[in-house]
């Protein structure tokens, strides 16, 4: 072999080790993306008409295990119950599933944890038992409005009855629910952490928040998710290995105390204990569903459905002890791990992590084999999106419709570096998105952890999907993400093997993760997976014009009379002064509502500790420690989630124009305005939240000048270093200052910048402002992308003005843009789509993600639902099917800017 | 009988449900609600010898486990471990 001949078979290797072409594509060209499945077309007919349904067979099999064992130590009562509820759940399998499990017996199941939320129930007892609608009680519900199409039980009919504007529950089944909720009237998180909280002696500050709505969430109520899965250990394992590495460690453990260990010396013992009885569950639950397709295999006729039951009989059986022995086993594994976790507590924002990564080797061994085909893993994949897609949160209509949109976002990472800082993607990430981008259902989103390393024809194949219209993938900056990790968490230990390992938890929230060495078909594979609690809690939802607001009426709340802040006592003369007078009152909200949030997170891990999340999470096991005793690798999860940051700026930036520079106004003529809304009717009034639309009353022509003044005033996303200097003084007065705060685990807090769905609830409570937005239309989306119809010189200076500060600095940062169709077109569309994408990336912004679609089709869409049940959009972070989403969210992604050059 | 009530329904939520045998959608209630003449009783706790003295409600006692507890006649009964039809 000569010189060259070495060369080359060298070079043969490495793309074999890769196996992938990561060569520039000259000749790029497009086929037409095959239909999906016959399976998945068939399943999702089904889908489409179904509705979201809790039912009680989970809480009353929880209930009854819990009070059977008073008495008992919370981590073991707690895992005792939750095992004796997975076991005692009816297993429901459909024909022409492969993969099967559900939250609950029903399609889009869930179901109330009365353990964490109980008054919700007891306040409308007498109502529910007179079988009438449950009406929305907090402020944050009322100012929600949930999607009144596609699978939302929006009202009660027959024998169903409406809970949270969004689920269906047979009315055989209210007493039931009744009679669970009673038990836990008393004892219930929420009840517990209110009653703590009470002692803070500001806590009236608190509920004045959260009553003007200026802080829109209770970290309670979702205390889980917005994290990532780690399925390491039993995918290393196998549920038997992992009893027996539990009976090792209670012989080891029990009545044994480290030197010094005084605080949870003795505990650890009675954590594997827990453990042990939490696995013994999780394989009682699998060995179900291998019964129940057993029988169903007894009475079935056909032969290929019978076989269909055959094979995930065996799968289920197998995957309930043994380490998985093929992709499909994988795969199925994952997903019991992935409901058995939201099944834990109410949550949204579970992150799958990045599956391609985690289970190559189970493909590639069985693609080598020839088990498998690709095309028989596309149709595997189809079928996952289904289920991912069917995970329905039970949260009152406040935290469903306002925060979340109805959705779970259980997001998918590709893409990134792996352990040896290399590009992370795999042969079965090609599979992912050929499957999503073929079978369009709105979960899993898919994030692509952009990286100049990445394939260019796997950043295509990206860009394409997307080109799609579903919303996905989003594309997140994998340097600026790695060093936000690297900032924050490298005081607990974070070094570059870890930083490379993180992913988003739910939509947007970059949270911490790390490598571990799966040993399967011989070899070693460092998988990635999450390693820390929920990092997405903590002071959330937080109103930025709302603050700017309760400044100009010297602290209150002119919407509802609450005085939500003391008088603020400056004298606003100075631009600085104003800046001052705010901060001022946004860093006492934050502070009070930090020391109820710490309450409320401490209470929940006490009495309602997570047990099966402490199963998965690295290091727990190793430690023997739950996850809130602080058994996690990285701890410092918890954040400052703005909302409105945009239209804030913009406020600030027109009031610093018109009252302070050009000096056309007084404050007190700018306030008078706003607070009469320029002349205009409220959103409420027109029953239009989308700020373009403005009906005139009788004061309009008073107003014109200066409302004509405000609308034509710098805004932000126009490269103006004028407007984008509110945004660059807005990070230096809060970033460095949120590091000083510590959440209940003793960590830093950080910045968060984004909105979810509450800048529509948000929005509706705030009066007008200074930009010459109007009362009650929605804020401004996303956290650096323009207000809707503010930018007027291309995407290119949105780009300038959003990397006006370092994106690395915070969790995340936020930018939608919507593109016609038309502006994409073809095989050199997507090319385009990728240049401005890696032209955002490459000045350090960290997300950006579209909605290629015309608002001509939305409001089509908004006029004739029923004509459109599987159009989907991108609101948030995440993709949702329109039909489901609130109006006001509606309006608003009409009314973003749409580019189309 | 309802189909729900029978062995060979699979949920779907809270107003329908398919039959494993037909692959047919099937109502809960109202018309077509009625379970056709392969009814087979189904996995619920009201059809357990364990269950007994249910109220207007449907809630009764569970005498099947260790400790005797209420329980709901519609429970479903398939994974139980202590069923014994009547």
């Amino acid at each position: 072999m000569d010189k060259q001949d070495k060369i080359n078979e060298i070079l043969e290797n490495r793309d074999k080790f890769r196996s992938l072409d990561v060569t520039v594509l000259e000749d790029y060209t497009e086929e037409p993306i095959p239909d999906p499945s016959p399976r998945f077309t068939k399943l999702m007919d089904i889908y489409y008409v179904m509705k979201n349904t809790i039912d009680m067979e989970y809480p009353y099999w929880y209930n009854r295990s819990w009070w059977q064992n008073e008495g008992d130590l919370p981590e073991i009562r707690r895992a005792k119950a939750e095992a004796f509820a997975l076991e005692h759940m009816t297993p429901t399998i459909w024909p022409q599933e492969l993969l099967v499990m559900n939250k609950t017996k029903n399609w889009r199941g869930a179901f109330c944890f009365p353990w964490v939320d109980a008054s919700f129930f007891n306040a409308q007892a007498e109502a529910l038992l007179a079988q009438a609608d449950a009406p929305a009680l907090a402020e944050a519900d009322k100012m929600s409005v949930v999607g009144a199409g596609g699978g939302n039980v929006t009202k009660s009919f027959g024998n169903v009855v409406s809970i949270a504007q969004k689920f269906g529950l047979r009315k055989e089944e209210i007493p039931v629910l009744v009679k669970v909720a009673r038990y836990w009237n008393e004892c219930s998180v929420e009840v517990k952490t209110q009653e703590y909280s009470e002692l803070i002696p500001e806590y009236y500050k608190y509920k004045a928040y959260r009553d003007s709505v200026l802080v829109m969430f209770d970290s309670w109520a979702i205390p889980q998710g917005r994290e990532v899965m780690n399925y390491y250990l039993p995918l290393e394992y196998g549920f038997d290995k992992l009893l027996e590495l539990c009976d090792e460690k209670i012989a080891e453990d029990l009545g044994h105390v480290e030197h010094n260990d005084c605080l949870l010396g003795m505990s650890h013992g009675y954590y594997y204990i827990a453990m042990k009885e939490m696995i013994k569950g999780l394989i009682q639950w699998a060995e179900n569903y291998a019964k129940k397709a057993k029988f169903l295999a007894s009475i079935e006729t056909d032969p290929l459905q019978k076989k269909d039951y055959e094979d995930i009989a065996v799968v289920m059986h197998n995957i309930a002890h043994k380490q998985p022995s093929s992709f499909r086993e994988a795969l199925q594994l994952t997903l019991l791990l992935h409901y058995a976790e939201v099944n834990e507590d109410p949550q949204s924002g579970q992150s799958i992590g990045r599956l391609g990564q985690i289970l190559q080797p189970f493909y590639a061994k069985d693609l080598r084999e020839g088990k498998i085909t690709e095309e028989e893993a596309i149709e595997l994949i189809e079928l996952y999106r289904i289920k991912i897609t069917s995970i329905e949160c039970f949260a009152s209509s406040g935290v469903t419709g306002g925060v979340l949109s109805g959705n779970t976002f259980n997001n998918l990472g590709v893409g990134g570096l792996n352990h040896d800082g290399l590009s992370a993607v795999t042969p079965l990430e090609y599979v992912i998105v050929e499957a999503s981008s073929r079978a369009k259902t709105t979960q899993p989103t898919i994030s692509v952890l952009y990286d100049e390393k990445l394939p260019e024809d796997f950043l295509l194949k990206c860009a394409r999907c997307t080109k799609l219209g579903i919303g996905f993938p989003a594309f997140m900056n994998n340097q600026t993400g790695m060093n936000f990790m690297l900032r924050h968490y490298g005081e607990e230990g974070m070094n570059i093997d870890d930083a490379r390992a993180w992913m988003l938890g739910g939509c947007l929230e970059s949270a911490p993760c790390c490598f571990q060495p799966l040993h399967y078909d011989g070899k070693t594979t460092w998988i990635p997976g999450g390693a820390g609690p929920t990092s997405g809690t903590g002071v959330h939802f937080t109103g930025l014009p709302k603050v700017l607001e309760l400044v100009l009426t010297n602290g209150v709340d002119k919407r509802t009379g609450i005085k939500v802040f003391e008088p603020h006592g400056h004298k606003l003369d100075t631009f600085e002064d104003l800046w001052d007078a705010w901060t001022m009152y946004l860093r006492e909200c934050i502070e009070v509502s930090l020391k109820v949030n710490n309450i409320q997170m401490d209470i929940w891990g006490k009495i309602n500790p997570p047990v099966f999340t402490s199963l998965l999470k690295p290091d727990c096991f190793t430690k023997g420690q739950i996850l809130t005793s602080m058994g996690g690798r990285y701890m410092g999860v918890h954040n400052f989630e703005s909302c409105g940051t945009v239209t804030f700026v913009n406020a600030m930036t027109s009031i610093r124009k018109n009252v302070y520079d050009d000096k056309k106004y007084t404050l007190a003529e700018m306030t008078d305005a706003m607070l009469n809304n320029f002349g205009f009717k409220t959103a409420f009034e027109t029953g239009v939240f989308s700020p373009d639309h403005r009906e005139a009353t009788e004061l309009a022509p008073k107003y014109e000048k200066i409302f004509y003044d405000c609308v034509n005033a710098p805004k932000f996303g126009n490269a103006d270093k004028y407007a984008d200097q509110q945004m660059v003084d807005y990070e230096d007065r809060m970033t460095p200052w949120i590091y000083g705060l510590q959440n209940c685990y003793g960590k830093d807090y950080y910045m968060c910048q984004i909105s979810v769905s509450t800048h529509g609830p948000q929005g509706a409570i705030t009066l007008a402002d200074a930009g010459g937005r109007l009362a009650g239309t929605t804020y401004s989306d996303g956290s650096v992308s323009a207000a809707a119809a503010t930018d007027k010189n291309g995407v290119y200076a949105v780009f300038e003005s959003a990397t006006c500060y370092d994106h690395s600095r915070n969790q995340n940062a936020q930018m939608n843009v919507k593109i016609h169709p038309s502006a994409v077109k073809g095989a050199n569309g997507t090319r385009k789509l990728l240049d401005v994408i890696r032209a955002y990336m490459r000045k350090g912004g960290f997300h950006v993600q579209f909605n290629i679609t015309s608002s001509k089709t939305l409001r089509s869409a908004q006029a004739k639902p029923e004509d459109y049940r599987d159009l989907m959009v991108r609101v948030a972070g995440f993709t949702q099917y329109w039909c489901e989403i609130g109006k006001p969210i509606q309006d608003e992604v009409i009314y973003r800017t749409e580019y189309d050059q | 009988m309802k189909h729900y009530e029978c062995r060979n329904y699979l949920s779907l939520d809270c107003e329908k449900g398919m039959c494993a045998i037909d692959k047919v959608l099937v109502p809960m209630d109202g018309e077509g609600s009625d379970a056709c003449p392969r009814f087979t009783d189904g996995f619920l706790c009201k059809f357990c010898k364990n269950f007994a003295n249910a109220d207007e409600h449907g809630i009764g006692t569970c005498s099947g486990f260790e400790k005797k507890d209420w329980a709901y006649a519609d429970c479903g009964a398939f994974t139980c471990e202590k069923f014994i039809r009547q």
